[in-house]
């Protein structure tokens, strides 16, 4: 019995270390914080109302965030096309891609691992980017990095706009991020700042999620980047050409990719 | 956070979830692992109570992998033990025989439907072009390495190596000990049963040497396999998105990851049951320092390779009939052990081409032998061996024929150097993993003993601190993503 004492007082007071680590407010070592254990999420997960739950990805009911009064006219020209935003661009290239060969526009893609509102807002990153591809229509893929950041309407609220205000008048559309658990409010963040048209929520989409829990799978970004594009006809304030291509997959012009700050 | 909220979630993990099953790297299994050690060491002296304990864990933990198939687990176990019984107490040989050949067939038959019947089925229905529905069969986790259990047992009873167990409990205990259940090591009858029967406790050195080998086999699998596979995974899921440079990372990442993935829950196996005082075989012995492939089947997968050495090839005549048949005997073997991977013509390819590749080697032997004993002689012959496994690595990988040939054919039509410093920037993680255990593989022995040596010997608080760190970078690793995704066009 005294032979297991040792490695049994190991685990349990790892355990038990692990677990406080978890529960407690975010610490930091080093300027990194640790993340909490998966096992803790679960275990003080609430459970979901069924009135909270997700709809079908593939689900033809893409609500507008805001709505857009007048009916607006499909611009028909070739675009060029940049997308910018965080690691969620791995899955989303390859299916925007497919689309803007199909449809004739060009495509750049600025990845920035790791980036947030605060990155892009910050930094005059975007306007390089700009100057360089001048891109005609933008999508921007942000706020999977900010899901659980709080106070994030007074802290970032300053960025979102920056980050708008370098847009300019380039049309665009903002993809939410996919969540997987409830945001502290980056989804309402952007909802306030961006114009009728310019928003589409993921949130309450379904995804088929990567190992890590929070990607989505490859296929599953694909029917991501697809109702996005069933989505802006509709409701979108300035829609482009969005035919389904028959390729899964294609390649952006290039890709960028940007390494995290930290 | 109320308590009944975590009471309530923490009974739901407990169930059986199909796409969740509990491995040891979970933090469920280390909740359970917690209240087990007390236990099974205050039942320790009392055998038929450990026994009884360390089972009915088993068959729990089997049951969080595969649901209810862990019937199928007692009831193969119970056809076993009652055979194995029979053999012993009959006098004919001809009946011995016959209970033999009912447990093979047996065991055989529960693994061919549940791994093989649609495999089956769809070559028939390519074959005369029939219409036949693919079954509905959820091949139960594990039942591949189970079933080799079971046919080593009931051949070393046959044979005279191992006494039959005396109770089926005993049988059981063996057959579904969970540390080696669901991904082995492949426990055999005549190593394992005298260890149940001797019933040694561990000393605690010993239990400090099992925690190394699941600090080890936790950064090998939770951290390093995991986290490179990321990207490896890109690359065989898209074969043609990415440049020659990129694929030829993507090949040598899998084969990397396939290393420590199968090796580093091999160690936290042999780690967990050293803990609980027995002794499984080493499973993996440095691979890729091989030179050749038969020193490779030496040293990879060792469980495996060594029990269809002993109930494949060695009945098969080994090397006792001559050399083509020698030959033959080795590439059906390999095409045997090709096929217990999965039930899918690239698994038949893989082990066919090692068969091939063994036979080659053992032919060529007597020509090599005489090779001088040279520096640069070791580099390309360890050089060969690693690309030939590596290539074949891509079909055991890939998706399908097509997406094998394309990643290969990509690796020597789009290859271009220019990937390498916007590659080397994108993903330093992943070098960094990949450098890390490479190194691991080229340090010598005699510096992973000694390190052994100093962790068991290190104070408590250091080995509580350096598990703690594993544990907390395992989290960390476990929601970061490697970069990928690069179409760099220059």
């Amino acid at each position: 019995m005294k032979n297991y004492f040792g490695i049994w007082s190991i685990l349990t007071a790892a355990l038990i270390v692990i677990a406080l680590l978890s529960c407690l407010d975010r610490i930091s070592v080093f300027g990194m914080e640790l993340k909490p254990a998966p096992i803790a999420e679960k275990l003080t997960r609430i459970p979901e109302a069924p009135e909270n739950n997700p709809i079908a990805l593939a689900d033809e009911k893409l609500k507008p965030t805001k709505p857009v009064n007048d009916t607006v006219a499909l611009d028909t020209a070739s675009q060029s096309i940049l997308i910018i935003g965080d690691s969620m661009l791995e899955g989303l290239n390859p299916r925007l891609a497919a689309y803007a060969k199909e449809n004739g526009h060009r495509l750049n893609s600025v990845i920035w691992y790791s980036s947030t509102t605060e990155y892009w807002g910050k930094s005059d990153t975007l306007k390089v980017f700009l100057r360089k591809f001048k891109p005609t229509f933008i999508f921007i893929s942000l706020g999977a990095n900010e899901l659980f950041v709080r106070n994030i309407e007074q802290d970032r609220d300053r960025y979102v706009k920056s980050l708008l205000k370098q847009i300019g008048d380039i049309p665009y559309v903002w993809i939410g991020p996919p969540n997987w658990k409830k945001d502290t409010g980056i989804n309402r963040l952007i909802a306030a700042n961006v114009p009728a048209g310019c928003f589409f929520l993921s949130d309450g989409m379904k995804f088929d999620r990567q190992k890590d829990g929070a990607h989505p799978t490859h296929e599953s970004a694909a029917k991501w980047i697809d109702s996005v594009a069933r989505w802006m006809p509709r409701h979108g304030a300035h829609p482009i050409k969005m035919k389904k291509p028959e390729a899964r997959s294609g390649r952006p012009q290039s890709v960028t990719v940007l390494q995290p700050l930290h | 956070m109320d308590f009944q909220t975590i009471l309530n979630n923490f009974c739901e993990m407990l169930r059986y979830e199909a796409d969740n099953p509990m491995i040891f790297s979970s933090g469920l299994f280390w909740t359970l692992f917690v209240i087990f050690i007390p236990v099974y060491a205050l039942l320790k002296k009392r055998m038929w109570q450990m026994i009884a304990f360390v089972a009915a864990f088993s068959l729990y933990f089997y049951y969080k992998s595969s649901g209810l198939f862990f019937f199928l687990l007692i009831g193969t176990s119970l056809i076993d033990w009652l055979l194995s019984r029979l053999i012993v107490s009959v006098r004919s040989g001809g009946l011995k025989k016959l209970c033999v050949w009912a447990s093979v067939v047996n065991s055989l038959g529960i693994l061919g439907y549940f791994k093989y019947a649609n495999f089956f089925l769809w070559n028939w229905n390519a074959m005369v072009e029939g219409n036949f529905q693919p079954l509905d069969i959820i091949l139960p986790v594990g039942i591949s390495f189970y079933t080799f259990q079971s046919i080593s047992y009931i051949v070393d009873v046959y044979k005279g190596r191992v006494a039959p167990t005396q109770t089926w409990l005993e049988y059981l205990f063996f057959l579904s000990f969970f540390p080696a259940l669901v991904a082995g090591p492949i426990v055999r009858a005549d190593y394992f049963i005298p260890q149940i029967r001797e019933n040694r406790s561990a000393t605690t050195q010993e239990t400090y040497i099992g925690l190394w080998l699941i600090i080890t086999g936790v950064i090998k699998k939770a951290i390093i396999a995991d986290y490179i596979a990321q990207y490896n995974d890109l690359i065989f899921q898209t074969p043609t998105g990415y440049s020659g440079f990129e694929s030829l990372m993507g090949v040598i990442g899998y084969t990397m990851q396939i290393y420590c993935d199968f090796s580093g829950y091999s160690d936290m196996a042999i780690g967990i049951a050293m803990i609980m005082g027995f002794t499984l075989m080493k499973n993996f012995d440095f691979p890729y320092k091989s030179k050749n492939l038969t020193e490779f089947w030496r040293r990879w997968h060792i469980s495996l390779s060594t029990w269809l050495r002993d109930y494949v090839y060695i009945p098969l005549g080994g090397n006792r009939k001559g050399t083509f048949r020698t030959y033959l005997n080795n590439f059906l073997t390999m095409l045997i052990g090709g096929l217990w991977h999965g039930a899918a013509w690239k698994f038949v390819f893989w082990g066919a081409m090692h068969g091939a590749g063994l036979a080659v080697h053992k032919a060529c032997r007597p020509w090599l032998d005489r090779l001088p004993d040279r520096y640069w002689i070791k580099a390309l012959a360890w050089t060969l061996t690693m690309i030939y496994v590596s290539l074949l690595w891509v079909f055991f990988r890939a998706d399908s024929w097509t997406d094998s040939w394309l990643i290969i054919q990509n690796i020597f039509t789009n290859f271009s150097l220019d990937y390498i410093v916007p590659f080397i920037k994108a993903r330093y993680v992943w070098l960094v993993m990949m450098t890390f255990i490479i190194a691991v593989h080229a340090i010598p022995q005699r510096w992973h003993d000694r390190m052994l040596d100093l962790f068991v010997k290190a104070p408590w608080p250091v080995k509580l601190f350096g598990f703690i760190v594993v544990v907390q970078l395992v989290i960390e690793f476990m929601s970061e993503n490697v970069a990928p995704f690069i179409y760099f066009q220059f």
